[in-house]
């Protein structure tokens, strides 16, 4: 036997998904937030028990371990990165801190300024200068490259972010910088602006350098340090990291680019929806996924969920390399419920997993999403919470909304129902803002739910969008974990060109094609995988002139690496044909009488990893379940005798007709009135209205 | 179009009658929903429209005006243009049975005389109506476009004499009737303007307030008109009320702030805005009173919507955050704009450079008359730049171009109370997205030279203003530039004892004989090679310099936000070791006998 093993570690639990041959088997254990690489062996030491094997012999069986890794945000949250520092193009010293005019509030003068990664001090500039064109305009002054060296040492700094202006069209001046930093600076770590992100313009070229040297070092020695562990346990492959592009790759690779792993979480998520929901014959989705902090919301269209390298603003920094776009909510279970000035709000304060909601009994004193549940049935005191790793307590509960209702004027049990429906109205506000930027109404889409709490509020939350049918996968509280196991190895990079689509340098175009392609077959073999598995989307990034942000499509898709027989005099006229098309499928209009201009050609590649099999249909006969029980509860039609199914007693076929309550391993599904929930032929439940 | 019809169209009106009751709660969804409604519509807009101004630079606003013509949700945009919507709705709602309103009209408005903002600013609306014919409110959408159709490119004469020296004045113009598009109006409306791109602009405007006429009306059939009603109700008697407790805290009184701009586009020095921020009980009077209205007065005449919209703009900086941006505001505070002054002008009156000046002297009059009252949340919302320099010139192909490309960098972030200034603008510009030098030469024959801020360039106070930046720039072909100079008599204030930013200064042809410093205006030819300076004044500091805690001047010295020399002379403080060495320390013995000296000097 084989196994694959996918790991997502968050702020309260570290999820496993493991998969022997089609069969998935999923655990939980707590984070171990010190040292996240301790929670990660005692997880592997628990899968390795329950298949009666030693660590050691488990590990040795493993084909691939895939890793999503929170330690470059936890870096940016809690801003204990490395002391960075920036060389610059004199003139340019400050484009960091305009932020291009950005403000994440314009209401309140208050709003605090973002802490600096790289404070004014730590900004040198040296006279250089290169155009547009990759002529060098000014010289690189090498002595004032030494003089910053100079200075950047004298504040102990440990990380440096080298950006210089064109230096994605001509990358000389910054090689060179590099070289004398690398001599002038030993052991510091270096990232470039033409390295980390080879486009323009300037200050999300310089942001997104800035953070991959401020949470680089971090990244790489905790990857570091849990290759070691594995190795020395036993596991023989290279360990496989999940990117935000929605991929997966080595920790060789990584180490050229550690931002690639921020928010990389989110997108397991995603990808494995997209996975199920292809599989099930729904295409197009909308994912949500509700934990203990926050509300996440993403769509997939066409089976796909693509990366976006745009305005990603992410922990109040410009993130530039592509992401799979997942919008966040302050709306999780542990938001915490409050009234100000007369009106009933829900977070976006959150008790977080430490103290954590008044239920979990770990000292939280104020009133959470999750309170509200057990205040209104939906979830259980009864039973083991999270897979019987600890219980529900109603302590301290109803006096907590009794609070709420004096000042509002009700009862305790009004207060959690109000709260219900605020959180409830806020998610729904959230989904529409977040179809709306990409044109797409709900209504037509399929929703797929997934996280602690996200199937207890699924199906009401579709009814307010208009959708009429929500999937909640069995696996779906470990669902970023399956997902890093469906995500494929995966390179996607871009090289800059600017000019006129009509006036293509088509050599130039070819030279960087080619060097995507050389990095793409370098990083593949030394994976092991065969040049011949890896599949290719050859792709230009071309926008109309005076747009600030490109769209990027595929000009050669499906293709072998190294296939660049799409580069021809044709190549032009098929890309303004193609960006049109795109154009208009994106902003539903195109500029006839203008000729869009190139930005760059990007290069997605990647291999096919065996994934778990998802499946979907009901060919299993139609079965009525059997309730277990039934409990008060309020399921937005006021309080009343509800039946409670556990899912362990429902199989293919069962079907369970609202009202009801359904209890699965770590989650709770709620199947509000005017819901039916059926379990497919693959154990995953469909709710489907009327 | 009279001040008669200004008041007419300014006066308070009644909420909407309704026989529902509604909770806070759902009243808030409701209003949680409407929101959403605009910020679709927004993004719509932002979608669709062809000018990088508005679908990449993010400068739109889309708001909903209910029934009786009171702005129910403000939403999406810049605040110095969030509450002018409602205004020149109500020119069209006064007037429903003259421009035949019905279900799938949609009108065009941009007219200062009748309740509009500046004539660039179009604001496209369309009345919503509940399935028994009812209109319950109207979705509007406000963007600015680049061109009017006058007599110069781009919206803005430096010598216009009228309204009509500006191009295209629409009161109220239905282009959309009933669901079908009016190809003729469309069409002259298009004709009069000098951009091919603005046909687009204006299709995904009526676009964006179709797409919302749909949502509401579905909202509408979900809640049922009464409750809606009643929830619009709800929410703006809910924000009179906030606003109303709010003031309640401040203190009685009279609070006066005069601020002068240095002079018109004509050369008449010193023009004079006025405020008189009175609060009695929860009753808070902006009265305007004591500006300018010298009739002869050039470039600087505000509209009145603007006026009242750019003073509102201010208080809500002042008021807490969170209070719910509608009509609420002003129902809870009275406004008083003199007839004829300049934030009043009589009919006709130009008005495209207005939205400049006076209407940031408006906003910074507010922001320190009220500093006396609310340091905490005294921080000016405008953009003291005169005009930013408007570089144009010619292709190969013969073609207009224009960098005028949104490229100021840091200006005018002035300090609150316990905050540094910082970032690129004031807070009420940061939805706006600013285009980057790698963009502006990929496509201009210019050169960006150079963009950082400059040391000392902030004013000093307990709290430092953000340092203005130095934006200089070559032209690698022969190019037009035009300017219009101001807040270099007179800078940006310093708030409750903080210093005044420093003077904004501006010189064309740079280190070549013909330098020279811009005073007034310019219109000039700038030959190839040509470079220009344009010195921003930063933002103003909060508090006397000399309480500003020594280990943050050491800070900024370090961070060459502060030069050693300022450190001592505006604050007091002295330095030991070296900015080279990185080894600056505090001398607080030396810094207390110094600052004691200083004290006892400014005493005397």
């Amino acid at each position: 036997m084989t196994y694959r093993v996918g790991i997502d570690i968050g702020g309260t639990f570290t999820d496993f998904a493991l998969l022997k041959g089609s069969e998935v088997v999923l655990h939980k254990n707590l984070s171990t937030p010190e040292d996240r690489s301790e929670g990660v062996m005692q997880g592997l030491a628990r899968l390795a028990e329950l298949e009666g094997l030693t660590l050691p012999a488990f590990l040795n069986q493993c084909d691939a371990i895939v890793h999503g890794t929170t330690v470059a945000d936890n870096t940016l949250i809690e801003m204990n990165g490395a002391v960075t520092g920036l060389i610059t193009t004199e003139g340019f010293r400050d484009e960091l801190e305009y932020r291009r005019g950005f403000k994440e509030d314009i209401w309140d003068v208050r709003l605090p300024a973002p802490k600096q990664i790289t404070p004014r001090r730590r900004r040198l500039t040296v006279p250089e200068r290169v155009l547009h064109d990759g002529s060098v305009h000014k010289q690189l002054d090498e002595a004032a490259v030494r003089e910053a060296c100079r200075k950047l040492r004298l504040q102990g700094v440990e990380s440096v972010a080298i950006s210089l202006l064109f230096s994605f069209i001509n990358p000389d001046h910054e090689k060179r910088v590099k070289a004398i930093v690398a001599q002038e600076m030993q052991n510091v770590h270096i990232s470039t602006g033409h390295e980390v992100l080879p486009r323009a313009p300037e200050y999300d070229r310089t942001s997104t350098t800035v953070v991959n040297a401020y949470v680089g070092p971090r990244v790489t020695s905790y990857l570091e340090r849990l290759v070691t562990r594995l190795k020395d346990g036993g596991y023989r492959h290279q360990l496989m990291v999940m990117q935000a592009s929605g991929g997966v790759m080595t920790k060789e690779y990584i180490d050229g680019a550690p931002i690639r792993v921020l928010a990389s979480g989110p997108a397991g998520g995603v990808i494995g929806s997209a996975h199920a929901g292809r599989a099930k014959g729904h295409p197009d989705l909308l994912c949500v996924d509700m934990g203990g902090t926050s509300y996440d919301m993403s769509v997939v269209v066409g089976g796909h969920a693509p990366a976006e390298a745009g305005w990603n603003m992410h922990h109040r920094y410009l993130i530039g390399v592509p992401m799979v776009k997942v919008e966040t909510l302050g709306a999780g279970g542990g938001s915490i419920c409050h009234v100000a000035n007369g009106a009933l709000l829900v977070g976006p304060k959150s008790a977080g997993s430490v103290p954590g909601p008044m239920a979990y009994g770990r000292g939280g004193t104020q009133p959470t999403v999750t309170d509200a549940l057990v205040m209104l049935g939906i979830l259980s005191t009864d039973e083991g919470f999270a897979g019987g790793s600890f219980r529900l307590s109603r302590d301290g509960i109803e006096e907590a909304f009794a609070a709420i209702g004096k000042e509002m004027g009700y009862s305790a049990e009004q207060a959690a129902f109000d709260a219900w429906r605020v959180v409830n109205a806020n998610m729904s506000q959230g989904v529409r803002r977040t179809t709306a930027g990409k044109g797409i109404d709900p209504k037509d889409l399929v929703m797929l739910a997934y996280g602690g709490n996200g199937p207890a509020f699924a199906a009401i939350q579709a009814e307010d969008l208009g959708i009429t049918k929500v999937l909640v996968p069995k696996a779906s509280p470990t669902f970023s974990a399956l997902g890093t196991l469906i995500a494929n190895p995966m390179i996607d990079e871009e090289r800059s060109v600017i000019a006129a689509a009509n006036a293509l340098d088509l050599p130039k175009a070819r030279d960087l094609w080619q060097q995507l392609c050389d990095r793409a077959e370098k990083f593949f073999t030394d994976a092991s995988f065969a040049k011949a598995d890896v599949a290719c989307d050859y792709q230009l990034n071309m926008r109309y002139p005076g747009q600030n942000f490109a769209l990027t499509f595929n000009i050669h898709g499906a293709a072998k690496l190294g296939d660049l027989s799409f580069i021809d005099e044709t190549l032009g006229a098929r890309a303004i044909a193609a960006f049109n098309a795109r154009h208009m499928e994106e902003y539903n209009h195109i500029r006839e009488h203008e000729v869009p201009e190139v930005t760059g050609v990007r290069l997605a590649s990647h291999v096919v990893t065996p994934s778990p099999s998802a499946a979907g249909g009901f060919t299993a006969p139609k079965q009525a379940a059997n309730p277990a029980k039934t409990r008060r509860a309020n399921l937005g039609q006021g309080f009343g005798e509800v039946p409670v199914y556990l899912g362990k007693d429902l199989s293919p076929g069962s079907e369970v007709t609202s009202p009801a309550i359904i209890e699965e391993t770590f989650t709770t599904i709620v199947v509000y009135p005017g819901w039916t929930a059926r379990v497919d032929d693959a154990g995953d439940y469909e709710l489907v209205r009327g | 179009m009279s001040y008669e019809l200004n008041g007419k169209l300014a006066a308070r009106r009644d909420p909407l009658p309704t026989t529902a009751t509604i909770d806070s709660v759902t009243a808030d969804i409701i209003r949680g929903a409407f929101e959403t409604v605009c910020f679709e519509s927004a993004t719509f807009l932002g979608r669709a429209a062809s000018s990088p101004i508005i679908n990449s630079s993010n400068e739109r606003n889309a708001a909903i005006v209910d029934a009786h013509g009171r702005l129910a949700m403000g939403a999406v945009g810049t605040p110095q243009l969030t509450f002018v919507n409602q205004m020149e709705t109500r020119w069209g709602l006064m007037n429903q049975e003259r421009y035949d309103w019905g279900p799938g009209d949609v009108f065009v408005g941009n007219d200062p005389d009748h309740g509009g903002g500046h004539l660039p600013d179009y604001c496209v609306y369309a009345p919503v109506y509940d399935d028994n014919g009812e209109l319950i409110c109207i979705q509007t959408l406000q963007a600015h476009q680049g061109d009017t159709g006058g007599k110069d490119a781009g919206g803005f004469s430096l010598d216009a004499v009228d309204i009509f020296t500006e191009g295209l004045v629409l009161p109220c113009l239905k282009l959309v009737h009933r669901g079908e598009l009016r190809r003729d109006t469309f069409d002259m409306v298009i004709r009069n303007n000098r951009f091919a791109t603005f046909s687009g602009d204006i299709s995904a405007m009526i676009g964006g307030v179709q797409y919302a006429v749909n949502m509401l009306e579905d909202l509408i059939r979900k809640w049922g008109s009464e409750v809606v009603k009643a929830a619009i109700n709800h929410s703006i008697e809910t924000t009179e009320r906030r606003v109303r407790e709010e003031v309640t805290k401040w203190p009685d009184g009279a609070y006066a702030a005069t601020v002068l701009i240095d002079h018109d586009t004509a050369g008449t020095k010193d023009i004079k805005v006025h405020v008189t921020c009175t609060i009695a009980g929860d009753q808070l009077t902006v009265d305007l009173t004591g500006t300018d209205d010298r009739q002869d007065l050039v470039g600087v005449w505000n509209t009145f919507a603007n006026s009242r919209s750019y003073v509102m703009c201010q208080l809500v900086a002042a008021l807490d955050p969170t209070i719910v941006k509608n009509e609420g505001y002003f129902n809870a505070v009275e406004i008083i704009i003199p007839e004829g002054c300049i934030a009043q002008p009589p009919p006709n009156k130009p008005a495209a450079l207005g939205s400049f000046h006076p209407a940031c002297e408006i906003t910074e009059a507010v922001c320190i008359a009220l500093s006396q009252v609310v340091p905490e949340r005294s921080q000016p919302q405008l953009y003291k730049i005169g005009m930013p320099n408007a570089v144009i010139g010619f292709d190969d192909n013969g073609m207009m171009w224009m960098d005028q490309g949104v490229d100021c960098r840091s200006m005018d972030v002035s300090a609150v109370q316990g905050i540094d200034g910082w970032g690129s603008c004031p807070n009420s510009l940061g939805s706006l997205i600013l285009s980057e030098a790698e963009d502006a030469e990929c496509r201009f024959p210019i050169l960006n030279i150079s963009r950082e801020m400059t040391t000392d360039a902030g004013g000093a106070g307990q709290w430092r203003g953000a340092p203005g930046s130095l934006n200089v720039k070559q032209v690698l072909k022969p190019t037009t530039a035009m300017a219009w100079m101001v807040s270099s008599d007179h800078p940006l204030s310093g708030m409750c004892g903080g210093d005044d930013a420093i003077p904004y200064s501006n010189h064309f042809e740079v280190g070549s004989p013909n330098e020279r410093k811009i005073e007034h205006t310019a219109q000039a030819l700038l030959p190839e090679g040509a470079v220009i300076a344009y010195q921003h004044g930063g933002g103003g500091g909060f508090g006397p310099a000399l309480r500003r805690d020594p280990e943050a001047v050491k800070e900024d010295v370090l961070d060459e936000y502060v030069s050693e020399r300022a450190a001592r002379e505006k604050y007091g403080v002295v330095l030991t070791g070296s900015l080279a060495e990185y080894d600056l320390a505090v001398d607080h013995a030396a810094t207390e006998t110094l600052r004691g000296e200083m004290l006892l000097e400014a005493a005397e």
